[in-house]
């Protein structure tokens, strides 16, 4: 991995820019920066910021026509601009430290000579004597200012100019007309700034409107001579000291050039309020209080939208960019001697792409953690132990569960229901196959699509299954897949784009020959986020549900992951938990998941939920979450019916030896030992490994035995009482996820 | 888990604490938990399974 393969991904973003209302300023002054200020009542502060950007406060307050005014985005909702100048006047009034900006650097022997005392070569001349070159202002009349001179406010700026140039030294020849280009041989450099109609000595016409150089090596040009309005020739009188000094110190002017980035883009202003412009009581200025209040106004636009609408990146403070840098950094940690800074976060995106959704420039923050986790597998630095049960699954699902045939060998379709429909309720699948049977040339392909490879980063068990997959569909003739999970579709169309796809749902929708049913009066559908921007399915489950005559009501937003994405329950239970209940709680209306993984975590974050197959296929409703082992149990099921069904053969299940132990556990204990993803199975396979070994320790404050099973990076505890009649009663179940190598002396 | 009162039960022998060496994320360190003094079997109560040590476990997957 690359830096720039990280940073690549965010290049557009554009969080922490200068706001729109700087997009129009001739400055570049940072407007949002500097209303946080004054909003504040940091005047000198602000003061500062003002000046270094203006260079002449008084002039830029008092005669700058604030083309900030028509990019800010107070007018979006309505209300009118914030008043810039008269804010700027209140902060050239209440800053109590108004001093020259000074240089301390030693003096440089290159000389400058300025041709014009007006505003441009009066910026010009600040900017390059503060470097400390020799400068010398050639002016012919007898006082600076240039056109400046004839306003009625010229008092007030002559004492701004007079601050502002009070810190350098420069030579000053008023009155003193430069006749010919040729007197001023003996300077390194010059700037003609002689204003709107001056004498441009012939070489306007060759003027470089970027680097404001002309046709003689040495002589720069700017300001109202090269037709800029007051502001922009202050502007580049001092871009222009830095062009100069770049000429000076590599004979090439372009080394100073900077392009300003583009941050003309507005964002969403949801739920604030609007707030009319404050109004100066006196009529001309603001008090100090005014001043602050209107600065208030400012909603310091900046977009946020991913970091403000995604429960993870809320919760984690991290900006776009920072991730992606910290993306890189980690793969250069070494953990003897750095810390890796995004490993928590990394494992707690539910990758659901609703950042990309809600970001203007469609960046996707979980493609940056997609690559974290790959690079961690790749590495051997991932803490595998956080994906060790869905691996499992997928295991167990790819392997043990899996089954692809056909009623005639070859098929045109083939329902692909996923690896969990069946594992909840076995009639999803078998039903919904059933009556696809009836009416296409349709076989069955139960397995696993790999999501869980994908979300551990684990890319070489992936590909794996993406290859079987390819070649099954081959052996199958290449049918059409009919998914009941919208996150196998994802992934098919991202791995195995040249299968043809389409959903269960809108072919259940708009095949007829169902006859939906519920009792349910009243729902609202919760669309999974791997569905989103699938039009047809979300409509599709919508016709399905209001056929069986349920009225939908609308959650406020759709495609929200239910929290079951990214598989971030290992790596972040709080956040697991945090984000379920958090869906659950988006609506009173019972809920309608075409998602069995959405199913499964809202009934278990206390939401009534219904799959929608139970309304299409008229199946009895039922709230219960099956437990792992059952959820295994019910896959096996589905796979022996239809072994039976299409190859008319027995299913046997490789037997293990602890299969016949009879467990009994208490329901509210079952369910905590369900929570923390330790199966029934993997409980007996302990019990049956201690009492056949002996190996486990009595407890005799309970009279309990307690034993421990280590299996791939997980280390087993199971806590038991054995009953007369040869039942194992389970008093607890835990694990851990260090491993320990004996006891020492 | 009151450890004082479990015993090992091929050694019959109460428990006692012994330094026993651990691994994680590649870090190896050593801490003192109930272990058979016989045949050193290991036992780790669940109040440090699902406190100190994940915490811990934490700790380190975060490094």
């Amino acid at each position: 991995m690359r830096q720039s393969d990280t940073m690549a991904i965010v290049e557009s973003c554009f969080h922490g820019q200068p706001a729109s209302c700087t997009h129009n300023c001739p400055f570049g002054l940072d407007i949002r920066a500097l209303m946080d200020k004054a909003a504040n009542g940091k005047w000198s502060a602000a003061y500062k910021a003002f000046r270094n950007a203006v260079i002449f406060p008084a002039i830029a307050s008092r005669l700058c026509p604030a083309p900030c005014k028509s990019n800010c985005q107070r007018a979006d909702i309505g209300d009118e601009p914030i008043d810039l100048p008269l804010i700027e006047q209140a902060i050239i009034e209440y800053a109590k430290k108004k001093t020259a900006e000074k240089y301390v650097i030693p003096p440089k022997e290159q000389s400058a000579a300025i041709i014009g005392a007006g505003a441009s070569g009066l910026a010009c001349a600040l900017a390059l004597a503060q470097k400390k070159y020799q400068v010398t202002v050639y002016e012919k009349s007898e006082g600076w200012g240039g056109e400046l001179r004839e306003h009625r406010d010229f008092g007030i700026f002559d004492e701004d100019i007079g601050l502002q140039l009070s810190a350098v030294n420069i030579a000053w020849q008023f009155g003193h007309e430069v006749k010919s280009i040729d007197e001023l041989a003996g300077f390194d450099v010059v700037y003609l700034a002689t204003g709107k109609s001056g004498d441009d000595f012939g070489l306007l016409s060759s003027h470089d409107q970027t680097l404001y150089t002309t046709a003689s090596a040495k002589i720069f040009l700017g300001g109202g001579l090269s037709g800029a309005a007051l502001m922009d020739a202050i502007a580049m009188g001092t871009a222009a000291a830095g062009r100069i000094e770049a000429f000076l110190q590599t004979g090439k002017a372009d080394a100073a050039v900077t392009e300003r980035r583009d941050c003309s883009r507005h964002v969403e202003h949801e739920g604030v309020e609007n707030a009319p412009r404050i109004k100066p009581e006196s009529g001309g200025s603001y008090t100090e209080d005014e001043a602050r209040q209107e600065a208030v106004r400012c909603m310091q636009c900046d977009c946020a939208a991913c970091m403000a609408s995604c429960d993870m990146m809320d919760s984690f403070r991290k900006k776009p960019k920072k991730i992606a840098t910290e993306v890189y950094a980690d793969t250069q940690a070494s953990s003897t001697f750095s810390t890796r800074s995004l490993t928590r976060e990394t494992y707690s995106c539910n990758m659901c792409s609703h950042c990309k959704s809600v970001c203007p420039e469609g960046i996707n923050i979980g493609e940056l953690f997609a690559m974290s986790r790959r690079n961690r597998v790749e590495t051997g630095v991932a803490p595998f132990a956080l994906h060790d049960y869905w691996l499992r699954e997928m295991d167990f699902h790819t392997n043990v569960a899996a089954f692809a045939a056909a009623p005639n060998e070859k098929c045109e379709y083939i329902f692909y229901p996923g690896c969990q429909l069946g594992a909840y309720n076995p009639a999803h699948v078998l039903k919904t196959y059933e009556h696809l049977k009836s009416r296409l040339d349709c076989g069955i392909y139960v397995g696993c699509c790999g999501a869980p490879a994908f979300w551990a980063g684990d890319y070489e068990r992936l590909n794996a299954n993406v290859d079987y997959i390819r070649k099954s569909a081959e052996a199958l003739g290449n049918p059409v897949f009919i998914f009941a999970c919208a996150t196998c579709e994802t992934m098919f169309s991202e791995y195995l784009p040249e299968l043809k796809r389409t959903s269960l749902y809108e072919l259940l929708a708009d095949s007829g020959g169902l006859k939906p049913g519920s009792a349910l009066t009243d729902a609202a559908v919760f669309d999974p986020c791997s569905a989103r921007g699938d039009d047809g399915m979300m409509g599709a489950v919508r016709r399905l549900a209001s056929a069986a005559g349920v009225r939908l009501e609308e959650l406020p937003e759709r495609n929200r992951c239910c929290g079951y994405g990214g598989l971030v329950q290992g790596g972040n239970p709080g956040m697991f938990k945090k984000v379920a209940d958090s869906r659950a709680k988006m609506s009173d209306k019972l809920y309608i998941a075409y998602c069995a993984n959405c199913r499964e975590v809202l009934l278990s974050s206390g939401k009534d939920c219904v799959h929608i197959l139970d309304i299409a296929l008229g199946l009895p409703q039922s709230m219960e979450v099956p437990a792992i082992s059952e959820r295994r149990r019910n896959s096996s099921f589905v796979k022996t019916e239809l072994m039976r069904e299409l190859e008319d053969e027995v299913f046997k299940i490789k037997p293990q030896p602890w299969d016949g132990l009879a467990l009994v556990i208490e329901k509210g204990l079952a369910e905590d030992i369900d929570r923390k993803l330790i199966s029934e199975d993997d409980m007996k396979e302990v019990i049956w490994n201690a009492e056949s070994s002996g190996e486990k320790f009595f407890d005799e404050a309970d009279e309990s035995f307690v034993a421990c099973l280590s299996r791939r990076v997980l280390t087993y505890w199971v806590k038991y009482r054995v009953l007369p009649d040869g039942v194992f009663e389970v008093c607890g179940a835990y694990y851990h996820r260090m491993s320990f190598s004996g006891a020492g002396e | 888990m009151d450890t004082g009162r479990i015993k090992c039960v091929l050694c019959n022998e109460g428990l006692v604490q012994k330094k026993t060496l651990f691994e994680y994320m590649g870090r190896n360190f050593s801490h003192e938990v109930p272990c058979c003094p016989k045949c050193g079997k290991v036992f780790i109560p669940p109040e440090l399974a699902e406190g100190r040590m994940a915490e811990v476990e934490e700790q380190l997957e975060d490094k």
